[in-house]
């Protein structure tokens, strides 16, 4: 995808934009990962190692990784202009999100089957503000998604605008995605070993 | 009070009646003359503008009419507090609580915060050659975001709900146990939605300084008003973060049950933590901007440039450093323990020092200069004597063992508004008679400038000096009296006199913005002798500035050429420039979010999901709509 | 800027007129006065700076200010000067090292911990605190508890420890010394030294609800054999 000079500064500025933004999401994080830290576990309610099934995660995981891996063919497939290649990884992309967002539901919905709500333990309390807040990101990327999906479709889109648009959203996608590890390895791993 | 309209029968507080009252003529005054005069317009070009004077125009509006409002809540404040025992109208218990809950929050994140995001606004473009912010779509949903903010929380009052747990909130009792009632979720979401404004609008102001400096425009050349509103936009994304997930983390213990701040494992503490994470780096925040803004105004009214600008620009950086690395000293009576305490009081004295540096080398750019005394120059010199003092109790609470004394008395009281008032409230007034030629195309009346100056500079400190004394004799902040014997009366009704002259001094700035506007003469580009290039384009300054492109040769770039006597270097070969277009989706998007989050104070989750989904619906009409499409997609040729 | 000179220096000579009537700088235990000993330590070092920057303030504004005579005076540009903006640095530091000294000293021995001393020493009387909304409880070592009144033998040192019930609460009696917040999840010690005779009022420094302001308790320091007669008395 090839932009003109303009095009590229201005890219640029938003893309510095977008990155200073995801640090201020890292950082939201990073506070909701000490929130977690500290509270758990808690002196009353379930202990982690009790809750957690290390299937469910492994599978969500799989699930989420990967999907970035596909968005990484979406993107290569729009760089050299393959627009159907493109937005068959797209809606592989869409799809494992989706099933991330399945598997997370019904881990909550679980939980709360069990009894184990936010106001059961301050353990459960940081654990439903982080992890909810990552699937709120997820859920949120779906919706984007879609909205790229149409966008693509648009004859009158200018083609470099939706390469920035396909950008910007790649970054967070893979942001969300690196969230996510660290959640596997704060939150999950140290009670799932 | 009970009122019965139409068989509805009202029971309100006569204070809220009041308000209510009044906020119905001022509105119909506002209609009447907009009617009147047909102001529809301009009204409508406001809303949709992205122009960043505009917009700083508006973020100072809206500012100071919240300030107002603050500003009349501590004058009733002192009014309680006049003489022992006193009951003025409904000010004790729960009224007085709202008060001060009140006056607090407003000021600092209604008042001082967009007062001065309006200055940088206007004036960072205009200091380093850029031709608008780099997202000026963003930057009005950022103002947007704020002025939302700020509807939710004032709308509190109207509705006999304000907040009463202090503008620190400290939980547990701002959590849902013991203040059950909305009141409190009023500030959890105000200060949430307008803090996310001043999120995005500290990353735009950061990108834009980065990115759209004029030619020739080095870092080492900039305006030390963009070098405080660089360091200051850094540390709003990291402390308005943490508070932004203290909120949520509150949010959530009020609404659903979590147990972050009570019950067996929950850590008050860890509130306090949060809070002041962000609280003490605020408070530069609040002063950097102001730093800059003085150590600007100095040079020029000193006819000489400022005196060890790279010093200025180091002690920026590392006070904004430090300001980090000193949360706790607002909890040395917490029981951190006697290491913890030693550590905070060793790193708070060490911001002492570079803010000393400031001090001296303004003192020093006053040396061998010819000081012109016009009111932003007064207010700027006002400041320094001021703002040490207010230093000077800021070392002394830094003892550690002595703040145990201090800590939560009205000392502390009289400290933070010292150096506040001394640093962001002079610094926003020195910045508005400075800048007001670039907002409005006026220059405001020197004498009522004077007369405002002088009976708000004596008021402040009849109003806080005696403070110290009322602390040093034990008497508690946040508390609505005191005792004939307590030895508190005198030092208190001084006060009282002193926050009544500053109101007066205020009311001379309303004179002197209403003559100004009546007289209405125009006033040249350069009205000051300026030394930087804003004042090389036109008052007020165009949407279209910079046309063409100034080159920078140094600092001071237009004192330069003046010296020399001869016009600015120009170029045609700059960067691109931030693309604009007039929309009214910002306002559309916040007002959503406080339509959205008003739902969620009443917990009202299917109509605030109904809201979620109209501000999702927003975002992909920006999508697009985005103002891009007609500039993208022209090849090389554009 | 004369107006201000004089309502700065009026300021200064009401505070040290009236000190000796200001509560906090007069405190009547030894924790208290080491503690006024400090505010006095940081007031003097900082007065320095303040008289430096008054002087050379008033100076510089009076000799450089615009005037008739001095109207087509043009001003040097003067970048800096290394030597100058290294003194103002480095004086400040050896300041605030001579003022940390004692700080550190005082803060390490009087902070308040949780960590209760397991035995009572001799000439250490221990006091149970318990704040609630919106009154204060003292329970004394032989378990009589009393509400709102505290009752203490003069020169001895008090161990306060004290936890609330509900909010966080402040224990404050300025007369006597500092002040230590008061938790629902924690408890603290902090102990007062030497507390001498007298009548004083503490009350509740941290923000706790309607009432704050009226949690306030009455203090009153008695002799050391009283004081036993007082205790037994509860029981």
């Amino acid at each position: 995808m090839e932009m003109n000079a303009k095009e590229a500064e201005l890219f640029r500025d938003k893309q510095i934009g977008f990155f200073i933004y995801l640090g201020v999401e890292a950082l939201m994080f990073l506070t909701l990962f000490v929130t977690y830290f500290i509270f758990t576990p808690s002196s009353e309610g379930p202990h982690p190692s009790e809750i957690f099934d290390a299937m469910t995660v492994t599978l969500s995981s799989i699930f989420l990784l990967s999907s970035s891996g596909m968005l990484y063919f979406s993107e290569k497939a729009l760089s050299s202009d393959k627009k159907k290649s493109m937005l068959v990884w797209l809606g592989v992309t869409f799809l494992f999100a989706v099933i991330f967002m399945v598997f997370e539901i019904s881990e909550f919905s679980h939980f709360v089957s069990e009894g184990y709500t936010t106001s059961t333990s301050s353990f459960l309390s940081s654990y439903y503000v982080l992890v909810g807040l990552h699937a709120a990101h997820v859920l949120f990327g779906c919706f984007w998604m879609g909205v790229l999906f149409i966008q693509r479709f648009l004859p009158q889109f200018p083609k470099t605008l939706y390469y920035e648009k396909f950008k910007i959203f790649s970054y967070y996608w893979h942001f969300v995605d690196l969230v996510w590890i660290f959640i596997i390895l704060i939150v999950y791993l140290r009670y799932l070993i | 009070m009970e009122i019965s309209i139409f068989g509805f029968s009202i029971s309100a507080p006569s204070d809220v009646i009041a308000a209510w009252i009044s906020t119905v003529i001022m509105g119909g005054i506002i209609t009447f003359y907009v009617v009147k005069t047909n102001k529809f317009p301009l009204i409508w070009s406001y809303l949709r503008t992205t122009n960043h004077r505009k917009i700083g125009t508006l973020y100072i509006l809206f500012g100071f009419l919240f300030f107002s409002r603050a500003g009349l809540d501590a004058l009733l404040i002192r009014l309680q507090l006049a003489v022992p025992n006193n009951e003025f109208w409904l000010f004790q218990f729960e009224k007085y609580d709202q008060l001060f809950t009140t006056h607090g929050t407003m000021m600092i994140f209604f008042a001082a915060m967009p007062m001065l995001l309006g200055l940088m606004n206007i004036v960072v473009p205009l200091q380093i050659g850029a031709r608008d912010l780099a997202f000026p779509f963003l930057n009005a949903v950022g103002f947007w975001l704020f002025f939302a903010g700020a509807l939710i929380f004032n709308f509190s009052f109207f509705l006999n709900s304000a907040p009463g747990i202090g503008w620190t909130g400290y939980a547990p009792l701002s959590t849902s146990i013991f203040t059950p009632d909305v009141n409190s979720d009023y500030y959890v979401f105000g200060v949430q939605v307008s803090g996310l404004g001043t999120i995005f609008t500290a990353l735009n102001l950061i990108v834009t300084i980065i990115r759209h400096r004029a030619p020739g425009m080095k870092w080492f050349r900039m305006p030390l008003f963009t070098w405080a509103t660089f360091v200051t936009a850094i540390m709003i994304l990291l402390a308005f973060t943490v508070l932004a997930i203290a909120l949520y983390l509150l949010m959530f213990d009020r609404m659903f049950g979590t147990k972050f701040f009570s019950g067996p494992d929950g850590d008050p503490v860890y509130w306090q933590h949060l809070f002041w994470i962000f609280g003490h780096p605020e408070v530069y925040i609040l002063a950097l901007p102001a730093f800059g803004i003085f150590s600007d105004i100095i040079p020029t009214f000193s006819g000489k440039r400022i005196f060890g600008y790279s010093a200025m620009v180091f002690s920026i950086v590392l006070i904004g450093f430090l300001s980090f690395t000193v949360w706790a000293h607002h909890m040395l009576t917490v029981g951190l323990g006697p290491l913890l305490n030693t550590f905070f009081a060793i790193t708070t004295m060490t911001i002492a020092v570079p803010t000393g540096i400031k001090i001296f080398n303004w003192l020093f750019t006053l040396q061998g200069g010819l000081i012109r005394f016009t009111v932003p120059m007064l207010f700027s010199l006002g400041f320094i004597p001021s703002f040490v003092m207010g230093g000077v109790t800021g070392v002394m609470l830094s003892v550690s063992a002595a703040d145990f004394q201090f800590h939560d008395s009205q000392f502390v009281v009289a400290h933070f508004h010292y150096v506040i008032l001394a640093s962001t409230i002079l610094g926003i007034f020195a910045g508005i008679y400075y800048y007001y030629p670039k907002m409005m195309g006026l220059r405001l009346d020197e004498t009522l400038g004077k007369w405002h100056f002088w009976l708000f500079l004596i008021g402040y400190h009849l109003t806080f000096f005696p403070m110290h004394i009322t602390g040093l004799n034990g008497m508690p902040r946040r508390v609505f009296t005191y005792d004939p014997g307590d030895g508190l009366t005198v030092t208190n009704f001084m006060s009282t006199i002193g926050a009544f002259l500053m109101g007066a001094g205020i009311l001379f700035f309303f004179w002197n913005i209403f003559k100004t506007h009546r007289e209405n003469e125009p006033v040249s580009d350069d009205p000051w002798n300026g030394r930087t290039l804003e004042w090389t384009v036109p008052s007020p300054s165009p949407e279209e500035t910079f046309d063409p492109m100034p080159v920078v040769e140094g600092m001071d770039p237009l004192w330069i050429v003046k010296k020399e006597g001869r016009e600015m270097r120009t170029t045609t070969d700059h960067r691109s420039t931030p693309i604009a277009r007039d929309s009214i989706l910002p306002v559309l998007m916040a007002l959503s979010l406080a339509a959205l989050t008003f739902c969620m104070i009443y917990q009202w989750f299917i109509a605030s999901a109904i809201f979620a989904v109209g501000l999702f619906a927003l975002f992909i009409v920006r999508s697009f709509t985005d103002e891009k499409k007609e500039h993208y997609g022209k090849g090389e040729a554009s | 800027m004369k107006k201000l000179g004089l309502l700065i220096l009026s300021g200064f000579t009401l505070m040290l007129s009236g000190c000796s009537g200001i509560n906090v700088l007069d405190p009547k235990s030894s924790t208290g006065k080491d503690q006024a000993y400090l505010i006095w330590l940081s007031l003097g070092i900082m007065a320095l700076v303040l008289i430096v920057v008054f002087i050379l303030f008033a100076y510089f504004v009076y000799k450089y200010r615009y005037s008739e005579a001095r109207k087509d005076y043009e001003p040097v540009d003067v970048e800096g000067n290394r030597k100058l903006e290294l003194t103002y640095t480095i004086i400040p530091v050896i300041l605030l090292i001579i003022l940390a000294v004692p700080t550190v000293r005082i803060t390490m021995e009087q902070s308040p911990d949780t960590s209760a001393s397991q035995k009572p020493e001799d000439g250490t009387t221990k006091i149970e605190v318990t704040g609630r909304q919106f009154e204060w409880e003292f329970k004394h070592e032989n378990g009589a508890s009393v509400k709102d009144e505290l009752v203490l033998p003069e020169d001895e040192d008090i161990e306060f420890n004290l936890h609330s019930e509900d909010l966080i609460h402040s224990f404050w009696i300025p007369e006597l010394a500092g002040k230590v917040d008061v938790f629902p999840n924690k408890e603290l010690n902090y102990v007062i030294r030497d507390v001498e005779r007298g009548e004083y009022e503490g009350k509740c420094a941290e923000f706790c609800g309607v009432q704050h302001t009226n949690m306030t308790f009455s203090v009153k320091v008695i002799g050391k054999e009283d004081y036993k007669a007082y205790i037994n008395d509860l029981k």
